[in-house]
């Protein structure tokens, strides 16, 4: 199962940014620009993981919310049950975390399954 | 009382329904891929939001740019396969999960039509609502007994990898 490719977001800059001093020696439209993603990435608040949560809803039965995280996330039986008992009695459990990449792929795989699942930054 | 599901040594899935309740199932499957194809509210719960909070409406809009269409071909993809064996004498395994799938998007799309909730009673034989939860409710046990097989495939001790 695969999520279709992210399309790159079309923010990077045309030209130099900034304003250079009247005679700096810079090649013109060569000065490096980052990506802002690279730049984003870089950022210290992207270091913290992303959560994946599923929240209890009255429609899905217990076994098959259940046997999905089995499924998908590779959970023993007991793991699995086990976050499948906080969904239903707490209303929500973090059922997995990683990059925001990882995160939104397994968000996909549950809404594929028909579960009610968010993803927020932890923090 | 034995399942009326049952995996087949040859790997095949036999679900014993009587007639009628085949055909109910490939008509309500039949219906949902223009749900579907539309946007019709009424499938609503079928694309539950990624990103929630206030400063992730971008995101969020990303999101459903992304996979909103892979969402709808998925489901109607199983729809259409639950429809076209309907009346199947035993299925692949890739068709046992596109019921589970196809049933699972009936339950959801009726689940909110008749806005189920936790400890509900069955409504009385008058209202208007109660034929959908007798559906509702036939969906329900069907999923349970094909989920009840498809466990027991899993390991119960788990995957050290998972799996995509």
């Amino acid at each position: 199962m695969r999520l279709p490719s992210r399309r790159r977001r079309a923010t990077r800059p045309t030209g130099p940014t900034g304003r250079m001093a009247p005679g700096a020696v810079v090649p013109p439209e060569t000065a490096p620009v980052g990506d802002i993603e690279t730049i984003l990435d870089q950022d210290t608040t992207s270091d913290r993981p992303w959560l994946v949560i599923v929240w209890n809803d009255p429609i899905n039965l217990m076994s098959f919310v259940t046997f999905v995280l089995q499924k998908l996330f590779g959970y023993s039986k007991e793991k699995a049950t086990a976050l499948m008992l906080d969904i239903h009695h707490k209303g929500r459990a973090v059922v997995s975390s990683g990059t925001r990449e990882r995160a939104e792929l397994d968000v996909y795989r549950l809404h594929e399954h028909g579960l009610w699942a968010t993803m927020e930054q932890s923090g | 009382m034995s399942s009326p599901i049952k995996r087949r040594r040859d790997g095949r899935y036999v679900v014993r329904l009587d007639a009628n309740a085949r055909v109910v199932l490939a008509n309500l499957a039949a219906q949902l891929p223009e749900a579907l194809a539309t946007r019709d509210p009424m499938v609503r719960r079928l694309f539950p939001p990624a990103y929630t909070a206030d400063d992730q409406t971008a995101a969020e809009r990303d999101y459903r740019e992304l996979v909103d269409t892979a969402l709808v071909n998925h489901h109607t993809r199983s729809l259409e396969t639950l429809v076209a064996t309907a009346e199947a004498e035993s299925l692949s395994e890739e068709e046992f999960a596109a019921w589970l799938d196809a049933v699972g998007s009936l339950r959801l799309v009726l689940g909110t039509r008749i806005d189920v909730h936790e400890d509900m009673e069955a409504p009385d034989p008058q209202d208007p609502m109660a034929a959908e939860y007798g559906l509702f409710v036939f969906l329900g046990e069907l999923q349970y007994l094909m989920v009840e097989i498809l466990a027991e495939d899993l390991p119960d001790e788990g995957r050290p990898e998972g799996a995509l």
